[in-house]
């Protein structure tokens, strides 16, 4: 079962690279975002996280190793973080928040539905701390070589 | 108007309208566009975009200065091109590029058909929807099988929609509808099959990635206005997705 979900979250990558158009030749790069994205998530939950620390975990890992490819390869890191957040989005939890608001049960939907919004921040800034993390050693390097420069050639 | 300044203006406005058009965020685009601008002989840029124009002010060493805007109407997705104008102004500011070559390019990059046909992309959609459909614990062959089906129509249908020019929002809400219908429809005719899974797994290729993304890039870089506008963007996109399927559920509960 742990293999098959490892294999689909690996197809998973490549083929949301290939629905955003990413360039053929990283399309490899996304899975792996997305892979280790997942298997934090995975991880932290076997650990006993509950789901929103564990997402946050699994998109902070994802935005981190986005952020370096960006700067490996030199290309927008837009290109690793999408692929590497998509396993991670609560398309269970929003279904679910709807199913309960159509049926009626109103307090049960409207748990369900912070569970989504909570979920999603997480999600979001694991992002966000990981992009702000890299951005500023990049502005840290640069300030010590020349004083007034806003940021060079933009490297992520 | 020196004959320069008019290339420099030109080249970056056209990089700039390149890359807001397949969804770049906001500072990255304005930092090309002043990089290609001074790459070609302006003295000094300023580049203003919000998600809907392109604003450029350049400047030569003798104190001329000329400004032009571009108005951007329809946005697609397409991070190939980004990465192809990224690539472009990194090499025109190496000097490893002359500014002749590099509109020549730009009109390439402009035109080309980029990434896959509608069949592959068709395939891959489903491929995130059955992916999806794996993750959920409870998952069997057939909903996954479902899931592969449900999520490729729903590219289909976007493959549809999005040849109707200014409408937004539309094929997220179409998608979502055919997604819980389908769902809907098998789940009537082999009742054994989880019909929860098979509408999670198929709109799951409607997320709204590049909106999520940008928004937050948009934000930690300081554009609020964009950031504030491509928030808006993803939180209607989940609204209308998730009115899809309650529209349909509705139904099928009556």
């Amino acid at each position: 079962m742990l293999i098959a979900k490892i294999t689909a979250v690996l197809a998973m990558g490549t083929a949301v690279g290939i629905l955003y158009r990413v360039p053929q030749n990283l399309l490899i790069y996304g899975s792996f975002a997305g892979l280790l994205s997942w298997g934090t998530f995975y991880i932290a939950t076997v650990f006993g996280a509950k789901p929103v620390a564990a997402c946050f975990l699994g998109s902070l890992s994802a935005g981190c190793l986005a952020e370096a490819l960006a700067r490996l390869v030199r290309k927008p890191a837009t290109i690793f973080i999408i692929p590497g957040f998509i396993p991670l989005v609560p398309g269970r939890e929003a279904y679910t928040t709807m199913l309960y608001l159509v049926e009626g049960r109103y307090a049960e939907g409207m748990a369900m539905a912070v569970m989504t919004l909570l979920i999603g921040g997480a999600i979001a800034f694991g992002i966000f701390l990981s992009t702000t993390l890299f951005r500023l050693t990049a502005n840290y390097n640069v300030r010590g070589k020349m004083p007034h420069a806003r940021s060079g050639q933009n490297m992520d | 108007m020196p004959a320069n300044l008019e290339q420099a203006l030109r080249l970056a406005v056209q990089a700039g309208e390149i890359m807001l058009r397949n969804g770049a965020e906001t500072s990255r685009v304005e930092e090309t566009m002043e990089h290609i601008a001074k790459s070609c002989g302006a003295a000094r840029a300023q580049s203003f975009v919000i998600p809907t124009g392109v604003f450029l002010t350049v400047t030569d060493a003798a104190g001329a200065s000329t400004t032009t805007m571009r108005r951007i109407h329809d946005r697609t997705i397409n991070l190939d091109r980004i990465a192809k104008v990224n690539e472009l102004s990194r090499r025109l500011a190496d000097r490893r590029l002359s500014c002749e070559d590099a509109g020549m390019l730009l009109d390439r990059i402009a035109r080309e058909r980029t990434g896959f046909s509608w069949g592959p992309a068709m395939a891959a959609s489903g491929v995130v929807g059955a992916s999806a459909a794996v993750l959920q614990d409870a998952a069997g062959f057939g909903e996954i099988c479902a899931a592969f089906l449900a999520a490729a129509i729903v590219r289909y249908i976007a493959h549809i929609v999005t040849r109707l020019k200014g409408v937004r929002f539309m094929f997220d809400f179409c998608g979502a509808m055919a997604a819980a219908l389908i769902g809907q429809l098998l789940d009537m005719v082999w009742p054994n099959l989880n019909r929860d899974i098979i509408i999670i797994g198929a709109i799951m290729p409607l997320v709204p990635g590049v909106a999520i993304t940008n928004a937050i890039r948009d934000v930690i870089a300081g554009d609020l206005l964009s950031g504030l506008s491509r928030g808006l963007e993803a939180t209607l996109t989940a609204i209308a997705v998730a009115m899809g399927v309650a529209i349909v559920l509705t139904a099928s509960l009556s």
